[in-house]
């Protein structure tokens, strides 16, 4: 096998493991993999959007989903899909879970009439994100400038 | 006026997503996330109003 050959099979391999630690910091930072790429305004684009989305949600009193709380059986289950879509704002949710902010089953919480629509903003966010990530992966692996 | 300013602003932010990771150059990007916000702001206001006529 040629040096060519090794160094390209090298670069070949080199390229995904560096994708994914790229799309990993662009999960845990929103914005944060588009920097590490040198494309700062679509990472600015993106961090600005998601922050706002997240914070917005808090803002009208909407709740973040975990599973592990007081929920037993298919009520638990049904916890997981809306954690997934959480989940997906990275150190936000992170850092709310730690201070426990949004967390809290609170029924005169969940009576403020912006509260669907704080829940709504929290799990968009996180999808928003995860789109942010998936693009930032790509770029990595050369799929898409 | 709340509920129209909410569904502003979610149009507005998820324009901005889609526009950023989809196509390839600023003025196809650009179009795009208008396109999305106009379609976001139609349809949202569609929903709403045969919402409104419905009795449940």
């Amino acid at each position: 096998m040629s040096r060519v050959e090794i160094e390209r099979i090298g670069k070949h391999e080199s390229a995904p493991t560096r994708a994914w630690m790229i799309g990993l910091a662009g999960w845990l930072v929103p914005g944060l993999g588009h920097l590490l790429q040198g494309r700062w305004v679509r990472a600015l684009l993106l961090a600005a959007t998601v922050w706002l989305c997240f914070l917005s949600g808090l803002w009208m009193g909407g709740h973040l989903f975990s599973v592990g709380g007081s929920e037993q059986g298919l009520s638990a289950l049904l916890q997981f899909p809306p954690m997934i879509a959480n989940l997906g704002s990275g150190i936000l949710y992170i850092v709310s879970w730690l201070f426990g902010v949004g967390f809290a089953d609170d029924p005169a919480h969940a009576a403020r009439a912006t509260f669907e629509y704080g829940n709504t903003f929290l799990l968009v966010a996180g999808l928003l994100n995860y789109l942010g990530m998936l693009d930032a992966f790509d770029i990595a692996a050369g799929r898409k400038a | 006026m709340r509920h129209f300013l909410v569904m502003t602003a979610f149009a507005v932010m998820a324009a901005v997503v889609f526009g950023t990771v989809a196509k390839d150059t600023p003025r196809d990007r650009l179009t795009y996330g208008l396109k999305v916000f106009l379609e976001f702001m139609a349809i949202g206001l569609l929903l709403s109003w045969v919402l409104y006529f419905l009795p449940f």
